[in-house]
């Protein structure tokens, strides 16, 4: 069972499905199916069932009647209510279809945001989602009703990575549209400049949103890793530069790690989650990091 | 002035593979993968600087590609410059002098014979020869016979160098020399070479070839020595045999004598020195030499040991030997053949006077034979000068005239005849000879002596006799160096004589110059008494070795084996007593056949080999199925000593010197300089090792930037 729990997060495993509400749904309860000693499990003020207790379970939840009268332990568990508005910001830039190994950015970010979507609606959360490259962008308000995530996975299906990033520009016209604070989790490469990353997310912290951001890169563009002399060419700009990448591999990888340190420094500062993911990383990773957050919000 | 060029310039026509690593180059960037890639960014911050240093590393690594293509290509087509003096555009009229004499059989430093080492450079000479070259090959035991004369012909000239081997005879150097000169002299050729191979042994170079190489040098040819050894390599010889054998200490047994010498700067370590006789071992005995020491050893032998081989003795009692010593570097002078027999007993008659009815005085016959049975070598009978008419030499060996006044003319001239047919003649003068009849009628054709008249010592004096002659065998059995006092015993009186040629040689004369003893072949005259009339000399120790000394002289020489010594290179002779019966062959070793030339020699006969003897060995006379003289030939023992010249006597000098090409490496390479200009190619394929070595550093170093700031993306 574990091991199907685990097979269902990994990204290429999951890519292989075909309908995208069949994948987060998979994703959620592959999820939700191993982390059955997490805390985060659906509790709520409204009673929904009883299940055993577990070594481990916060002793709060323990039906103190059932064990008086029958010397079993039982957790109560209860539905949970629609207390968190959540927006999911996915960077639809031409930058987000690299892929190095056949499961894009762009692809991991919505099936990422799928999930998420799925979650959170589960949850009776309000999810909305926003769309973005440059100078074009298309909102989905936050929604906590069921139907809304078909909605949500109609836009997703129908992404398509072009465009320049202008990050900046498109985060702060959010911030304003967005009126009522909640989560704001953004999905995105973040090829842009750090300080102008830094102004958007300080633009919504500003309005009181919580920020969570997936830094989403290819395992490619963090290890440079290519085997040959080639030219490379730029997928938003059309720059082409070409050289050899193991002479330059070094340096390269020096200085995309300073540069993912800048932009997890700036988040830091502006009090923001920083979530750096590739392509290869495993789903759940970034669930236990929304369920962690959303513990600490709610 | 120098110029370059290249001896396989075909292969000049690979040059275009040079270009491989620029195609390569270029077709790598057309066909270069293109990459879809987000963050170029990154990169196009690291180009700036990185990317012009990576693209000159490749510019460098493209240039030392296609260098190291270049000069490997370009060292295949052997570059080359000429030098100045180089040969390379004319043909040459070259000269080689290769020493083939005895003592180039001798080893070198690596213990190989060295006239191999003079062979390889031959064949380095010849094989550099070219078309339109005149070269000559001359050796020093045949320069007489040129190998090879004005010929260009590589492989007949290969040929005849891989056939010249050491020959038994001493080098010609000179001669040798003489040769090449002509033959240089007589090219039209402006550039003319001689090239001298050998060991440049100093008894090969007399002052006169010494003159000889300074001549050439100075006539415009380039003259070079390639000597094959550098220094003395030491060398011990059997330099000379006795061909008598004589008796042993005390008269017991007999002895050999060799002529030992050490041609070295240090003694020999104890030399062991074999007599063999066929197979048997009959004597020997150790001798140590030395430095640069030669002197007679005498050797115990035990002659009957000998008898039981299958080595016949001949007429005379005398039987082929060999003796032979330790091997060293020259091992053919470490062999010597000889035809030796056990010492004959001398058959001599004295003829004396009686005066007065006194019996002549017998000093002389108690001098040879004490006991009077001829147990002492010498078999005396004594008669008057009537006896001289029926003597002939069949019958005696020595004839001795002890204080004759004159002889009768048929007397003398029985006397003279038995001179001619080998026999020896000892002469004492005294009180009762008549001195004018001896000056002036029976010495002139048996020795050149004048007398004169008698000397006289002062009253109450004595004359004072030293020896004369370094060794003389006369003195043998007297321990004398020249100058030391005969005898202690006083003479009083002399014959005043003067010898008229140096045929006539003094071997004892007084202090002021008198001569005493005078010796000639077959004749000794003894100028004053055997007997004590003109002082006491019979009376000293040193009267019997005098005596037997005059006897033997005469007899010796008298000797029909006294022919020069037979050396190799010469035709072998030999005496015969008696006419052979039909015509006279020699057969010697290595096949040696012949037929021989005898002519009538006094009362014997003269047999000469019509061929030269090519080898040492023994070549025996045969008429008929019968042997009748066997004959040892030596090598001449002047190729002993090896110690070269040193070759900077030869080198210097004015104008074109001499130049000395002390290595094979370095005469090839002089000669690849001169015939084909100096080669590069070495240098060339260096140079594209370095260029691939730091193509290989250049390609594996990384190159690294220096920690930077990050730039934004």
């Amino acid at each position: 069972m574990a091991q199907t729990s685990q097979r269902l997060l990994d990204p290429h495993f999951v890519s292989k499905l075909a309908r995208l509400d069949l994948r987060a749904r998979l994703v959620v309860d592959g999820f939700l199916t191993g982390l059955h000693k997490s805390p985060y499990h659906g509790f709520s003020v409204e009673f929904a069932e009883h299940r055993q207790y577990m070594p481990g379970d916060p002793l709060r939840h323990l039906d103190w009647k059932v064990l008086a009268k029958s010397d079993r332990k039982y957790l109560k568990q209860y539905e949970e209510e629609t207390n968190l508005r959540a927006t999911l910001l996915l960077d639809t830039s031409a930058s987000m279809s690299y892929s190095s190994h056949g499961l894009s950015k762009l692809d991991y970010a919505r099936q990422l945001a799928a999930s998420l979507a799925y979650l959170m609606l589960r949850q009776n959360d309000a999810v909305g989602m926003f769309a973005f490259a440059s100078g074009r962008g298309e909102l989905i308000p936050p929604r906590s009703t069921p139907s809304h995530l078909r909605q949500l996975l109609v836009l997703l299906d129908r992404l398509e990575a072009a465009g320049g990033t202008d990050f900046a520009s498109s985060l702060h016209a959010l911030a304003e549209r967005v009126k009522q604070r909640g989560l704001v989790v953004i999905l995105s490469d973040l090829l842009d400049d750090p300080e102008r990353i830094a102004g958007a997310i300080h633009h919504f912290r500003h309005r009181k949103h919580e920020v969570l951001v997936f830094h989403v890169l290819d395992p490619q563009e963090i290890t440079f890793q290519f085997e040959r002399e080639a030219t490379y060419i730029d997928l938003e700009s059309g720059d082409r530069v070409t050289t050899r990448p193991q002479e330059l591999g070094e340096d390269y990888r020096t200085r995309v790690r300073g540069w993912m340190d800048r932009i997890r420094q700036f988040c830091v500062e502006k009090q923001a989650d920083y979530v750096s993911v590739t392509t290869d990383t495993p789903y759940d990773r970034a669930l236990l990091e929304y369920l962690s957050k959303r513990a600490r919000l709610l | 002035m120098s110029s370059f060029s290249f001896l396989n310039p075909g292969f000049l026509w690979a040059l275009p593979l040079a270009s491989i690593p620029i195609l390569i180059h270029l077709l790598s960037k057309r066909r270069l993968p293109e990459i879809r890639f987000p963050t170029i960014m990154f990169l196009r911050a690291l180009e700036p600087r990185e990317i012009r240093r990576i693209r000159l590393r490749e510019l460098l690594l493209l240039v030392l590609r296609t260098l190291a293509l270049i000069l490997i290509i370009c060292g295949f087509a052997r570059p080359s410059v000429e030098p100045k003096g180089a040969t390379t555009r004319a043909a040459a009229a070259v000269a080689v002098i290769l020493d083939d004499s005895e003592s180039m059989g001798a080893l070198d430093e690596v213990a190989r014979p060295r006239i191999e080492g003079a062979r390889e450079r031959g064949l380095a000479i010849v094989d550099a020869a070219r078309a339109g070259d005149e070269v000559a090959i001359t050796t020093t035991t045949g320069p007489d016979a040129p190998l090879a004369n004005r010929s260009g012909d590589r492989v007949r000239l290969e040929r005849t160098v891989r056939q010249i081997g050491t020959r038994w005879l001493p080098g010609a150097m000179e001669q040798a020399l003489e040769r090449a000169r002509r033959f240089l002299g007589r090219s039209a050729l402006k550039a003319r070479e001689l090239y001298v191979i050998g060991d440049f042994q100093a008894t090969n170079f007399t002052p006169a070839a010494r003159a000889k190489v300074a001549l050439i040098s100075r006539s415009g040819n380039r003259v070079y020595l390639l000597p094959v050894v550098a220094s003395r390599v030491p060398n011990h010889a059997i330099e000379d045999l006795d061909p008598e054998l004589r008796p042993g200490p005390q008269g017991k047994g007999l002895e050999m004598r060799a002529r030992l010498v050490n041609h070295a700067d240090a003694p020999t370590d104890r030399l062991a020195v074999r007599a063999r006789r066929g197979d048997a071992l009959i004597g020997g005995g150790d001798v140590s030499l030395l430095a640069d020491e030669a002197r007679w050893a005498s050797l115990p032998i035990d002659w009957r040991a000998g008898e039981a081989a299958a080595v016949a003795v001949d007429s005379k009692g005398k039987a082929p030997v060999v003796v032979e010593s330790d091997v060293d570097a020259l091992s053919g002078d470490d062999r010597r053949y000889a035809v030796l027999g056990a010492p004959r007993r001398l058959r001599v008659l004295r003829i004396v006077e009686s005066r007065g009815g006194v019996p002549p005085p017998r000093f002389v016959a108690l001098a040879l034979d004490p006991a009077q049975d001829g147990s002492g070598g010498y078999a005396v009978e004594t008669g008057t000068p009537a006896s001289l008419l029926g003597i002939n030499h069949g019958r005696y060996d020595v004839v001795i005239l002890e204080d004759i006044a004159s002889l009768s003319g048929d007397a003398e001239t029985r006397l003279r005849s038995f001179l001619r047919e080998g026999g020896g003649i000892v002469v004492a003068l005294g009180p009762h000879a008549d001195l004018d009849y001896y000056g002036r009628k029976l010495f002139p054709g048996m020795i050149d002596l004048a007398v004169d008249g008698t000397e006289r010592a002062a009253e109450g004096q004595s004359f004072e006799i030293r020896a004369r002659a370094p060794a003389h065998p006369i003195l043998d059995g007297l321990s004398l160096t020249v100058g030391s006092p005969l005898t202690q015993s006083k003479l009083t009186a002399l014959a005043r004589g003067r010898t008229t040629t140096p045929r006539a040689e003094a071997v004892v004369a007084t202090t002021g110059g008198l001569p005493v003893i005078v010796a000639a072949p077959q004749v000794a005259v003894f100028l004053g008494s055997l007997s004590d009339d003109w002082g006491d000399l019979p009376y000293s120790g040193a009267f019997v070795p005098l005596v037997r000394g005059l006897v033997d002289h005469a007899a010796r020489t008298s000797s029909p084996g006294s022919l020069e010594k037979a050396l190799v290179g010469r035709p072998p002779a030999t005496y015969l007593d008696v006419s052979p019966s039909g015509a006279v062959a020699v057969r010697g070793p290595e096949s040696y056949r012949s037929q021989a030339t005898v002519v009538a020699e006094g009362s014997g006969f003269r047999a000469v080999a019509d061929a030269p003897a090519v080898v040492p060995g023994f070549y025996v006379f045969e008429s008929g199925a019968r042997e009748v003289a066997t004959v040892a030939v030596n090598p001449d023992p002047i190729e002993s000593d090896l110690k070269p010249i040193p070759i900077d006597s030869l080198a210097t000098g004015s104008g074109s010197a001499p130049r000395a090409l002390l290595t094979t490496s370095s005469l090839r390479s002089h000669l690849r300089d001169t015939r084909q200009g100096r080669e590069l190619w070495l240098l060339f394929l260096l140079g594209a090792t370095a260029c691939l070595a730091a193509e290989l550093v250049v390609g594996t170093a990384r190159i690294t930037a220096p920690a930077a700031r990050v730039p934004a993306p």
